[in-house]
């Protein structure tokens, strides 16, 4: 059935402590919706979704992404994974489901929580930093209707879910979380689940230094003493490029963790990842 | 008859090596403007001179020198031909490329191409001045490296002469032996073999008249509009460290293909880098004649040694056999120059032996991978066919089909011609391009790979974007190898197809527009593929090794990459679609009549 994994971001929510909407929010050249967005992308093998207010203005997205409506604004967290987990039917198996805010996202933390995910759970509920995620978490798409089915009960709560009996939930702590050697390295303090809700909060993260990373120019970029890797702090890979004096453009593309190439200068980074730079023209 | 279009003689010399014997074949405009030249005008005049299942090594099978409309014009990187025959590697059609005066001077000898047809009674050297044809005995050259020969020649022959010949391989008859002129190969397919089966070694061909192109203003602006683009961004790759820029880059995405395919990194891929090689090696930087490229870099090897060095032989001899020894790879490179081995078969070969000897299925203990006077002495028992060589000699699919245990399933070729530098299962465009292509395993004749690098496609998945892509790749290659222009100059055309009707018009005279060109494209991709049908090809040739659709390869994320036979079969029916190819891969409809291949086309 369709891929293994999905991704699932709620933008839907009032931002009312923020003061305006967060998918908005300029994030290093970017926005924290495509941001959060790319995050996933690099996590999931599958589609992803944005679930929005009907009629909510969104930042410009990733052509492949899906954009599906909420179809009643107002009900709560457990209607946009209600909606996101609908429009997933045969296309996923699970999905990492969650909120724009979480500016410090790591894709080694998603990839932590979907791999907990076995054929015997529904829901995988990071318990950390001193609270439930339930924005952070990885659901069973099949859910799909026992979640419409709460909300449409009044049970609109995601404990409700959690603790229902056909709901078969993992909660997993800071310590379990962390038992994934690769998560430990790249986001030791579980900063991925940290959220803005107030101005402070934004202002405090976008105070916070971009991520570390180590670039590499490749070929004839790297004539005149630009060889070997260099370590740069940079939130995108347009953010890597400029800090060592490239541009991403029809001759120069970009390799992530030696995996995928792009030159989508908004693709996000995250501590510890690579970016090696090539020449497009490869011929030979 | 009437004047040829400018750019062109009009007709092509027929030498029958056997008498010698010359005849002139006139060739309408109809057909000229239907195929351009080089690989294209080649794959013609192999459906109309060929006979149909010849062995490619008798005496009746055809070699054609093709020039091109565009040579002998100031356009940069021009100065090209096209060797084409039926391949003793894949036994369907097989074009290569080769550069610099040769391509001028064949052309001025009047003539669109010089085919060669029957088997001189001894060792010779075939001499074409103008319409003449005479062969002279090559006693002091068989047996002598293609460029000794070269040398040994031109002193006897005085000024004005070039050559193209054969080293020791080709005289041997090795499948994959080349043809090179000034130290550039016509290197793919065996073509060198075909050319000692005729006891020809060399081809030696002098100016006798002039060609000029129907707009001498319009060709001279043109010239120098795009000898200045040439120096930009598009080509600095080229022009900084050679094509072996790719080898550092190429293993930094998982896509080296590594000790017969058996990795996509490898862990000694810095010792053979460009950036690497060119600190501590670079004697000197070259380039073709007409060329303001100036790709080819030499680099020192042991004892100072001189070898030409790009992407492929250092790929092929040094990762694929898993040798990291740069000394070791630019001496295999060196000596495949000298004996005139196809480096990509040579080495792809030797890497599938070296796994077949630590299998236990040949007996050759000295045979390891990473052994750099292991692959040496391999290559010496090709050049000389003692030991394996006469075994190796024959290329991966044969050897595999005679030692058999299973190891066709790591045999690294596609219709018996083994695969270059691009690993299939990360860069899945390519995949399909390799799979389908008339050649065989190639990467000049499609460039898919464009599209997996490019960033705009997911390299590890592929389906209807790449297909899409490798067709477009395939035909602008089949443009570019027919007008001739070299490829690394792709990168500078915005609007490739109007820019190149726009040369071709000013050279030629034609109204010649995009569209016509791409229906060109299409027709001489076509044509190729009715050659291969004509010669045997079955739905299984248009397919990849079994291990690179079995066996997932590890990125450097940690992820697997997989190509399934599942996804490679769908992308080949999608290419069959867009190709207008039934299921099976045949053409439907009245697509023949294009081709003016029948009895009875204009010629």
């Amino acid at each position: 059935m369709g891929y293994r994994t999905a991704g699932v971001v709620l933008a839907g929510g009032r931002s009312s402590r923020m003061g305006r909407p967060k998918a908005d929010l300029e994030w290093h050249g970017s926005t924290l919706l495509r941001r959060t967005l790319g995050v996933l992308a690099r996590s999931v093998d599958g589609p992803l979704l944005v679930v929005r207010a009907a009629g909510q203005p969104l930042p410009q997205l990733p052509a492949q992404v899906d954009i599906i409506e909420d179809p009643e604004r107002g009900l709560g967290p457990l209607q946009g994974v209600a909606a996101g987990l609908a429009a997933l039917a045969g296309r996923a198996q699970t999905a990492f489901v969650c909120s724009t805010d979480l500016p410090f996202l790591h894709p080694a933390f998603v990839r932590r929580v979907l791999s907990v995910l076995t054929d015997d759970l529904d829901v995988v509920l990071p318990v950390a930093r001193g609270y439930p995620q339930p924005l952070a978490a990885a659901y069973r798409v099949s859910l799909a209707p026992l979640v419409t089915e709460l909300v449409a009960a009044g049970d609109r709560r995601p404990a409700f879910l959690f603790r229902h009996e056909r709901c078969r939930t993992l909660r997993i702590d800071d310590a379990a979380l962390l038992e994934d050697p690769v998560l430990a390295a790249a986001d030791p303090l579980l900063d991925s689940l940290v959220n803005v809700n107030s101005p402070d909060d934004y202002r405090a993260a976008r105070s916070q230094p971009a991520p570390q990373v180590t670039v590499q120019r490749y070929g004839a970029m790297a004539g005149n003493g630009h060889r070997g890797p260099r370590t740069v702090r940079a939130a995108t890979l347009s953010g890597a490029a400029e800090a060592v004096g490239l541009i991403l453009d029809r001759h120069v593309i970009a390799a992530l963790n030696g995996d995928q190439i792009s030159r989508d200068g908004d693709v996000p980074l995250a501590s510890g990842d690579t970016v090696a730079f090539l020449s497009a023209d490869a011929g030979g | 008859m009437t004047r040829p279009p400018g750019g062109y003689a009009g007709k092509a010399l027929i030498v029958d090596v056997t008498r010698p014997d010359a005849t002139t074949l006139p060739i309408g405009e109809a057909v000229l403007r239907a195929y351009l030249g080089g690989v294209g005008l080649g794959a013609w005049l192999l459906h109309r001179l060929g006979p149909p299942g010849v062995d490619p090594c008798s005496a009746p099978a055809p070699l054609a020198f093709v020039f091109s409309p565009l040579v002998g014009t100031p356009l940069t990187t021009s100065a090209k031909f096209a060797v084409v025959a039926k391949s003793p590697l894949t036994g369907m059609l097989n074009d290569a490329l080769a550069s610099s005066q040769f391509a001028i001077s064949g052309k001025l000898t009047g003539h669109d191409a010089i085919v060669l047809t029957g088997r001189a009674a001894t060792p010779s050297v075939l001499l074409v001045d103008g319409p003449t044809a005479r062969l002279v005995a090559a006693a002091d050259t068989w047996g002598r490296p293609a460029a000794e020969a070269e040398e040994v020649l031109k002193r006897r022959l005085g000024r004005g002469w070039r050559i193209a010949a054969i080293g020791p391989a080709g005289e041997r008859g090795v499948r994959y032996a080349t043809i090179s002129h000034d130290g550039r190969h016509a290197g793919r397919g065996g073509l060198g073999a075909v050319l000692g089966a005729k006891n020809i070694k060399a081809v030696a061909v002098r100016a006798a008249t002039k060609i000029g192109p129907a707009n001498p203003d319009g060709v001279l602006a043109a010239a120098r509009d795009l000898r200045e683009r040439s120096f930009g961004p598009a080509t600095a790759k080229y022009r900084e460290l050679g094509t072996l820029a790719n080898l550092l880059a190429f293993n930094a995405i998982s896509t080296l293909p590594t000790r017969n395919f058996t990795s996509a990194t490898f862990v000694d891929a810095a010792k053979l880098a460009a950036e690497e090689l060119h600190e501590l090696r670079s004697a000197t930087r070259s380039g073709c004649a007409s060329c303001s490229i100036g790709c080819e870099h030499i680099y020192r090897g042991r004892n100072g040694q001189k070898a030409r060095v790009e992407y492929e032989n250092v790929f092929a001899l040094g990762p694929m056999c898993g040798v990291s020894d740069p000394d070791d790879v630019l001496a295999a490179s060196a000596r495949c120059d000298e004996l005139g081995l196809d480096t990509i078969s040579a080495g792809g070969t030797i890497a599938w032996a070296m796994e077949c000897a630590e299998r236990g299925l040949i007996d050759a203990p000295w045979l390891r991978f990473g052994d750099g006077a292991a692959l040496l002495r391999a290559l010496d028992e090709i050049g000389s066919g003692d030991g394996l060589g006469a075994l190796l000699s024959e290329g991966s699919r044969r050897a595999a089909a005679v030692v058999g245990g299973g190891s066709e399933q790591f045999a690294p070729h596609v219709k018996g011609m083994e695969m270059p530098g691009y690993e299939p299962r990360t860069l899945q465009g390519m995949a399909l391009g390799l799979a389908v292509n008339a050649r065989g395993a190639d990467h000049n004749r499609s460039g898919a790979y464009e599209a997996d690098l490019s960033g705009d496609y997911d390299r590890l998945a592929g389906g209807d974007a790449q297909v899409t892509a490798a067709v477009a790749t395939e035909d602008r290659a089949a443009v570019m190898d027919s007008m001739i222009l070299c490829k690394f100059l792709r990168g500078v055309f915005d609007e490739p197809y109007r820019e190149w009707a726009e040369l071709l018009q000013v050279v030629t005279g034609w109204d010649i527009d995009d569209a016509e060109l791409r229906a060109t494209a299409r027709r001489i991709v076509l044509a190729k593929r009715m050659f291969n049908l004509r010669e045997g090809w079955v739905p299984a040739d248009d397919w990849l090794p079994s291990r690179l659709l079995r066996e997932p390869v590890r990125l450097g994320s940690g992820r697997d990459a997989a190509l399934t036979p599942a996804r490679l079969r769908e992308m080949i029916d999608g290419y069959y679609a867009i190709r207008g190819l039934d299921h099976d891969g045949r053409p439907e409809g009245g697509a023949l009549e294009d081709l003016m291949l029948m009895e009875g086309a204009p010629l």
